[in-house]
């Protein structure tokens, strides 16, 4: 009789799916199918020797990228099916397992291009610190929801950033600068909508901005003019990122090359685009990691301005959602997950477009369920089937 | 919870995700919409490379239409600047590949520093390497795989000294030909024929738009213009004459060695057209491998050819050597010509001459009764030490010139030397270069005085007075500076400061056998375009005529004709069932080494069409070593098989 129930409980709230939400989630992977197939699709090149050379299957990655939809959509539906509020029962458990999760990367990941983000499983490698996102979203929602209201002064809000500060710092240790802002952009973002003086945030960004560029200009005003060296904590690699952003022609064939070919093959396209599977930058491989960190410059090559914008606005859809489910949640836990949400996005269509035509350092931050990549999508369709839950839970059902 | 105070703060978020956008569009809006072309340009500046396709260079072909030098496809490995850190990684995988020294690559690519400019490392890379290549393409970045015309000898090294060789065009050659559009890598004609028609054989380069990856691998074709391949040449040579001659030269410097004569193994011949004065072969021993030249080569290659002693790079037809008894005829129309001597008039040949001292003939007890065609024939130098004392070094040096002799020829080819008329003058200017520093100041300063009061001076009897003072005082100096009677006697048997070059030899018995004409010896008889059409036809030239007598040059002839005949001609068994030939046979002198042994030669006797000089380094007598290559080349010139033929002996 209880199993009957659920079942019939279940069915009426699978009624209640935000559909607008589910229908630009799938279009926004199919879009990004068809672009990650012409991002990897191996050049044809001319031979003087009229010999052919084999170019293997050119669909491996949109094989592969389809079978991390699927792994991330059953994610998905796995979401849909558990209570979320019973989730908060479970914050303390879930934050230790992620601070375990993390100092295990640092310890035992794989590392590329100067960096530990990757743990090994089997055939699998997924990369913590994306989960991480998802899970100090759930875990600071119900530390606020807890919280009630009370962060109108610096103070209230000093425990919030020991709380973040924790994961984050591990993060940071990878090195992922990238992932390290994105838990600032959901903690801004939360404690936004939890309440905080808006003004006493934007003191604290405007700050915390100005403090990093001094530290950095001093570090380099140092290291250029004495021997006296100021620490900082960034790879070296990093640093040169920030710096080539400001100005990326000084060493453009160096480090500034990758944001200068990018900016190349969005601003070629135009408004209309070079025409799909056209792109001379794309398909010449000017452009660097072009079917993840630089995938959307691979969209203003091939489709243009317009391209472009559509899948913005795509975004925009989506994110405004994450707004509107939070506004309904049927509580301050959920109201606080979906703001998490929509800020994490946010944030990573801004430092990932940014980065491509120019207005961003590149921190290598993927697209969220457009780069190609597992954990990434995984974690944003986690994400995303949550807020699903949410709003599938927002009225209190009456028997 | 108030729903009212969330739905006013996510207001306000939601203006500020929506600023964020705002900037998005916004800065897209700027680099597609309004920056668009700056960057369309940037685009096409990475992806468009203009790829040259070289011209093929104009081909070669003999009097009868025989393909002498051709071209042909090969693949070449070029690097390109692409302005990467990873060049080191790409220059080691190449050099595996290629079996090249890394630093050699890296070398090259030193010079080369301007961005997708491409520097070639490997030129006739074969197929198999080639497509190794392109199998590790992705290993490669910046490597590129071409298809270039380079020169195709058909023949091998056949005619190697007249054509020259080709190469990549040095830095002084492109500073000199800066106007001509030339660049770093280009082929350039360095000697011979390559270089003297540079301008006609080079072509004109097509090129090839493509567009390219980051790797500057072409993907795509965009436009091509075809390249114009060079004018062909036409040349006198006859391939079968030339042929004789080098097979001829090879083996008659082979024959020298092993006869003794250490020093031999080096040889030329030249064969002339003698009514235009067209060459028909021109061979220079030892040869060299043009293709070899055209490629890299190693050091002990470069040593090889350049530092050897057998001096394989040198066409040895354009240098001059002592002329020994092919000189003979000169003098004797010089002794001719100043009536100096009745043709019918004999001496009696003891086996030498005494005058001051002892000058021995060849021939110890002497020719007996000797006249001047006698003379010729049996080559008698106790005659000939009369007969120039006689006449005086002006005049044979005036008939010397007479015949084109001492004198830059203009042939076609460049580094032509000029060769020496001996005389005071010239004896004064060699022995110069001998005398200390302090001696050459006070004859520089005689000389000066002496050429101010010449040039003052218009009477003939003060001119000879002011001479024999000059001569006076020169010889105080330094006895040997001054001329002397038996400088007269040695020069007239071609010893002493005579030197000529093979192809004066050759032009000066063509002008003896055709009446006296000297023409300028040329070897490119026609120039055509790439379509056909003849765009220039060589005439001969008529340089002069020489100042001689019809009646002293068949004299003369009678001579030559006389020294084929038994039964002491020295050239007598040679040329046995050819059409009659004349010949003079030599045997220079070179003081601490073995004689250079010589001959000229033309026929038919009657009507004559070419004439052949040839020259065996230090390979003794004329006639046994130098005379059988000319009766190769004369029998190849007449369609005559020569197989099997006894070698003759001659003593001079």
């Amino acid at each position: 009789m209880k199993e009957v129930f659920e079942v019939f409980k279940q069915s009426r709230l699978l009624k209640k799916l935000d559909f607008t939400l589910i229908i630009t989630v799938i279009m926004i992977m199919l879009f990004s199918m068809i672009i990650i197939y012409s991002a990897t699709k191996p050049a044809e090149l001319l031979s003087a020797a009229g010999t052919q050379v084999s170019s293997g299957d050119p669909l491996s990655f949109v094989k592969r990228q389809f079978f991390n939809i699927l792994c991330g959509l059953a994610a998905m539906g796995f979401m849909l099916y558990i209570h979320y509020e019973d989730l908060a029962k479970h914050v303390k458990l879930f934050y230790i397992l992620n601070l375990i999760m993390l100092a295990t990367v640092i310890f035992f990941g794989n590392s590329a291009m100067g960096a530990t983000r990757w743990i090994s499983i089997g055939p699998f490698r997924f990369q913590p610190s994306e989960f991480s996102k998802i899970i100090i979203i759930i875990c600071f929602a119900a530390f606020l929801a807890q919280r009630n209201e009370r962060l109108n002064r610096l103070r209230d809000l000093i425990p919030c950033f020991a709380y973040i500060g924790l994961p984050m710092l591990l993060i940071l240790k990878q090195p992922d600068l990238g992932t390290s802002l994105v838990f600032m952009a959901i903690m801004f973002g939360m404690l936004f909508a939890a309440g905080a003086r808006p003004m006493l945030l934007a003191g604290l960004i405007t700050g915390g901005l100005s403090l990093a560029s001094l530290w950095i200009w001093s570090h380099l005003w140092f290291k250029a003019h004495s021997s006296f060296n100021i620490w900082i904590p960034l790879k070296p690699y990093q640093l040169e990122r920030l710096i080539i952003f400001v100005n990326p022609w000084q060493d453009w064939h160096g480090d500034g090359y990758h944001v200068i070919q990018s900016q190349i093959a969005v601003g070629q396209g135009g408004f209309l685009g070079r025409g799909l599977f056209q792109g001379s930058q794309t398909h010449g491989n000017f452009l660097p990691i072009q079917e993840t960190d630089f995938i959307f410059s691979v969209v203003g090559e091939e489709l243009g301005f317009v391209g472009a914008v559509v899948l913005l606005l795509l975004f925009f859809i989506i994110i405004y959602r994450c707004i509107f489910i939070g506004v309904n949640a049927k509580d301050n836990f959920g109201y606080l997950i979906s703001v998490g949400v929509a800020s994490m996005i946010t944030f990573h269509v801004l430092v990932n477009v940014g980065m491509t035509i120019g207005i961003m350092p590149v921190t290598g931050l993927p697209l969220p369920m457009f780069s190609y990549g597992g954990s990434s999508m995984i974690t944003n369709l986690i994400a995303l089937g949550l807020l699903l839950n949410i709003n599938m839970r927002r009225q209190k059902i009456l028997f | 919870m108030e729903n009212k105070i969330i739905e006013k703060r996510m207001q306000k978020f939601l203006i500020i995700i929506s600023a964020v956008f705002f900037i998005l569009v916004t800065r897209l809006a700027y680099i597609q919409l309004l920056q668009n072309d700056k960057f369309s340009t940037l685009a096409q500046e990475n992806r468009i490379r203009l790829i040259t396709i070289k011209a093929p260079r104009g081909e070669v072909f003999d009097r009868n239409g025989v393909k002498l030098v051709g071209n042909q496809p090969v693949y070449t490995v070029s690097l390109v600047n692409l302005g990467r850190n990873d060049t080191g990684g790409v220059v080691k995988n190449l050099a595996a590949v290629l079996g090249m020294d890394p630093r050699e690559i890296e070398q090259k690519i030193e010079q080369q520093k301007r961005l997708y400019e491409p520097v070639q490392i490997a030129a006739r890379v074969p197929l198999e390497l080639v497509t190794k290549i392109e199998e590790q393409r992705l290993e490669l970045p910046g490597v590129v795989i071409d298809i270039e015309p380079m020169r195709e000898y058909p023949n091998g090294k056949l005619l190697a000294h007249v054509m020259g060789y080709v190469r990549q065009i040095n830095e002084e050659q492109l500073e000199i030909n800066r106007n001509k559009g030339y660049k770093p890598g280009d082929s350039f004609g360095q000697t011979g024929l390559e270089h003297t028609y540079e301008e006609e054989l080079r072509g004109q380069d097509g090129g090839r738009q493509v567009e390219v990856d980051s790797m500057a691998r072409p993907v795509r074709d965009l436009g091509v213009k075809q390249p114009v391949p060079g004018n062909k040449l036409v040349l006198n040579v006859d391939y079968k004459v030339q042929k004789a001659a080098e097979e001829a030269l090879a083996r008659s410097a082979q024959e020298a060695l092993e006869q003794g004569y250490g020093e031999a193994g080096a040889g030329v011949a030249v064969a002339i057209n003698v009514r235009t004065g067209g060459v028909l072969a021109m061979a220079s021993y030892p040869e060299y491998d043009p293709v070899k030249l055209s490629g890299i080569l190693t050091q002990k290659e470069y040593n090889e050819l350049f530092n050897s002693p057998s001096k394989p790079m040198l066409n040895r037809a354009l240098m001059a050597y002592p002329p020994g008894s092919t000189f003979k005829m000169i003098v004797a129309m010089a002794g001719l010509e100043s009536d100096i001597v009745d043709p019918q008039e004999a001496i009696s040949d003891p086996g030498y001459f005494f005058w001051g001292k002892t000058y021995k003939d060849w021939k110890a007890g002497g020719h007996g009764k000797v006249d001047l065609i006698r003379a010729i024939k049996v080559s008698c130098n106790t005659y000939f030490y009369q007969l120039g004392l006689r006449t005086g070094i002006n005049r044979i040096a005036q008939i010397a010139r007479e015949f084109g002799l001492g004198m830059k020829t203009g042939i076609d080819l460049p580094w032509e030397e000029t060769g020496i008329v001996p005389g005071p003058d010239t004896k004064l200017q060699q022995r110069l270069k001998y005398l200390n520093v302090d001696a050459r100041n006070r004859v520089e300063a005689i000389i000066q005085k002496y050429r101010e009061l010449l040039a003052n001076t218009t009477a003939e009897d003060e001119r000879k007075v002011l001479l024999k003072k000059r001569a006076e005082e020169l010889r105080a100096v330094e006895w040997e500076l001054d001329w002397h009677d038996y400088d007269t006697i040695i020069s007239s048997i071609g010893q002493g400061d005579n030197r000529y070059t093979p192809l004066q030899l050759a032009n000066y018995a063509a002008a003896v056998a055709n009446g006296g004409t000297l023409y300028k010896p040329y070897l490119v008889q026609k120039i055509i375009g790439p379509g056909g059409k003849v765009l220039k036809t060589n005439a001969p030239v008529e340089l002069g005529r020489a100042d001689v007598s019809l009646k002293t040059l068949a004299l003369v002839r009678e001579g030559m004709r006389e020294a084929t005949l038994p039964p002491d001609g020295t050239a007598y068994g040679l040329f046995a069932g050819l059409p009659p030939v004349a010949a003079k046979t030599g045997t220079a002198e070179v003081p601490g080494h073995d004689n250079h042994a010589l001959i000229v030669a033309f026929a038919p006797f009657d009507d004559p069409e070419i004439a052949v000089a040839v020259i065996m380094e230090h390979a003794g007598h004329g006639g046994t070593a130098a005379g059988p290559v000319a009766e190769d080349m004369l029998a190849a010139y007449f369609g005559l098989p020569l197989e099997g033929k006894e070698r003759v002996v001659t003593p001079e």
